[in-house]
């Protein structure tokens, strides 16, 4: 079982550079991830949650604050981190067996352990029996479990998913959330999920971090202290879920919900 | 495709994202005809609709070889040409020219194909020797192959070198530019995971660069090798005394229509075959690509 990792954000500031003009992306971000802990964020598009994830993988630099995995600073890309991203980005001239392999390739393990090690994780994302399959052959759903696997496969101490489901249809990102779930009990692993989908991030977080945009920063946690496997039919399932909506919906202006009665509103010509 | 089939039969996972193609007993002979009609459809098509024009241009030439629309001496019958390649194709002259063609542009090829693809990929890898010799490059690529013939006349003479030279050039361009191209255009999606799994600097060129930049690069090589016949040909009417194109030239001296005609043939089919070889290549290479574009 993969050593789950502690992460901690804190102060986190980004900004690019617009035409000469800072644009800041995050602001005063802090967050602190126990290890074995699943976390979701939500927000609308253009909060920054993607940049926050790069930031954590390492593909973007630049930033002020920290962000630390088990106390020490993180630097660049590396393999204690693994990540799923929202396209499953499989290698089309690698087959399924191969793909999965890529996640290895600098691990510095034997070819043995290697190979048995990508067979686990290709049975454990439920795809036994596919590992000569090319990508081509396979259906969204799949692919994004091969993608899980290679994330996987070299045990990394924190796996991150941007979005992974968001390409799927209803019924397959239904049942892929299922298996996420099933899959980070069994590896035991810390999970940070960024997605739109608000019953995706209630239904898996254990906690469920609100984003608001314009510059990103953390509008609100919320707790979700369900039992898993949560029902998303439950009344308690629902107030959550509800209650993490209301984040989104702005109290709309009083005059909207009671318009002026102006001279003329009401009239109008007859052609 | 078959052992794929094979792997999903033993299969118990009916999960809702996982697509198993699930048979429903043994389909019947009707069904199973129509199905492999279903397949063989489109391939036939495409070689039953390859057919008409070709033929009707035959036609025409024999209708007007036979009325002599045009004077005989100008355009042969089409069974002159025949006998007259059956003749050529005896005496052996048609196969030491082909032959001597052949090994021309085998060699030009080589050399041409090899030095673009070197310097495609210096140019993709490098921004700053891209910046040092890609506008120089355009403007040579530019020239047409045969518009550096007369000053490669005076420097290397008439002999092999001059072929060799020409050919290499043609295949060069193309191959240079598609393989600038294709490694220019890798998607970056498959450049960050590669940082993300730390590929070092040789792992992400031989493992992603290349398997990504393949398809375009092959297409190149495919250009190439056709511009490398169609140059020779070229160099040969102009400035040669043995050789496909030279055979050419001399039916027209002769005023030998039908030797021209029959060496022409040949040099098309050559070429056809040349590219023919090379597109069966790519779809063994490729094989991942399948339905993919």
């Amino acid at each position: 079982m993969a050593h789950a990792g502690t992460l901690e954000i804190k102060d986190l500031n980004k900004q690019y550079t617009v035409k000469g003009e800072p644009l800041p992306v995050l602001e005063n971000i802090s967050l602190s991830i126990k290890p074995g802990e699943f976390v979701s964020i939500v927000g609308s598009s253009g909060c920054g949650k993607s940049t926050l994830l790069r930031l954590v993988i390492g593909l973007e630099e630049d930033y002020q604050g920290e962000i630390l995995l088990d106390g020490k600073r993180i630097v660049g890309t590396s393999l204690d981190r693994g990540i799923v991203f929202q396209e499953h980005r499989l290698f089309p001239w690698l087959n399924v067996e191969q793909n999965v392999s890529v996640g290895l390739l600098n691990a510095g393990l034997s070819d043995a352990a290697k190979k048995k090690s990508v067979q686990e994780h290709i049975e454990l994302v439920g795809l036994k029996g596919f590992e000569t399959a090319y990508p081509y052959q396979l259906s969204g759903g799949m692919s994004q479990r091969v993608a899980i696997a290679r994330a996987l496969v070299n045990r990394p101490e924190v796996l991150l998913l941007d979005e992974p489901f968001g390409a799927l249809d209803a019924l397959t990102r239904a049942h892929l959330q299922q298996e996420l779930q099933r899959i980070w009990e069994a590896e035991g692993i810390t999970a940070i999920l960024v997605t739109h989908d608000v019953e995706e991030a209630v239904y898996l977080g254990d906690r469920v971090v609100v984003m608001q945009p314009r510059p990103g920063r953390i509008k609100r946690i919320v707790d979700v202290p369900l039992a898993r496997s949560r029902d998303r039919g439950s009344y308690a399932f629902s107030q959550i879920k509800d209650d993490v909506l209301s984040e989104f919906s702005d109290a709309p202006r009083e005059e909207l919900i009671n318009p002026q009665e102006t001279l003329g509103a009401n009239w109008q010509f007859a052609w | 495709m078959s052992s794929f089939n094979s792997a999903t039969a033993s299969l118990s996972l009916q999960d809702a994202d996982v697509a198993v193609p699930r048979s429903t007993g043994q389909p019947t002979l009707a069904a199973r005809l129509l199905g492999a009609w279903q397949a063989a459809w489109p391939t036939l098509r495409r070689f039953l609709l390859a057919w008409p024009f070709p033929l009707a241009i035959f036609a025409l030439w024999s209708a007007a070889a036979h009325f002599e629309w045009v004077a005989p001496q100008v355009l042969p019958s089409p069974e002159t040409v025949f006998n007259t390649f059956g003749d050529l194709f005896n005496s052996g002259e048609l196969r030491t020219n082909g032959v001597i063609s052949f090994n021309r542009v085998v060699s030009g090829f080589a050399i041409g194909a090899s030095s673009g693809l070197l310097l495609g990929v210096l140019m993709g890898l490098s921004p700053t020797f891209k910046d040092y010799v890609y506008p120089i490059f355009r403007a040579f690529a530019q020239v047409p192959s045969l518009g550096w013939l007369p000053l490669l006349m005076m420097l290397v003479g008439i002999d092999e070198a001059l072929k060799i030279i020409l050919v290499a050039k043609a295949a060069l361009v193309p191959v240079a530019l598609n393989t600038l191209k294709g490694i220019e255009g890798v998607p970056t999606r498959y450049i960050e995971v590669a940082k993300v799994y730390g590929f070092n600097q040789w792992q992400l060129l031989v493992r992603v660069v290349f398997p990504a930049a393949f398809p375009m690069i092959w297409n190149g090589v495919r250009y190439g090798l056709t511009h490398s016949w169609l140059a020779l040909v070229a160099v040969e009417l102009l400035a040669s005394s043995e050789g496909l194109g030279f055979l050419i030239v001399y039916g027209r001296q002769l005023y030998q229509m039908d030797v021209v005609m029959a060496a022409v043939v040949v040099v098309g089919a050559v070429g056809f075959v040349l590219d023919k070889v090379l597109a069966t290549i790519e779809t063994r290479l490729l094989r991942w690509r399948h339905d993919a574009f």
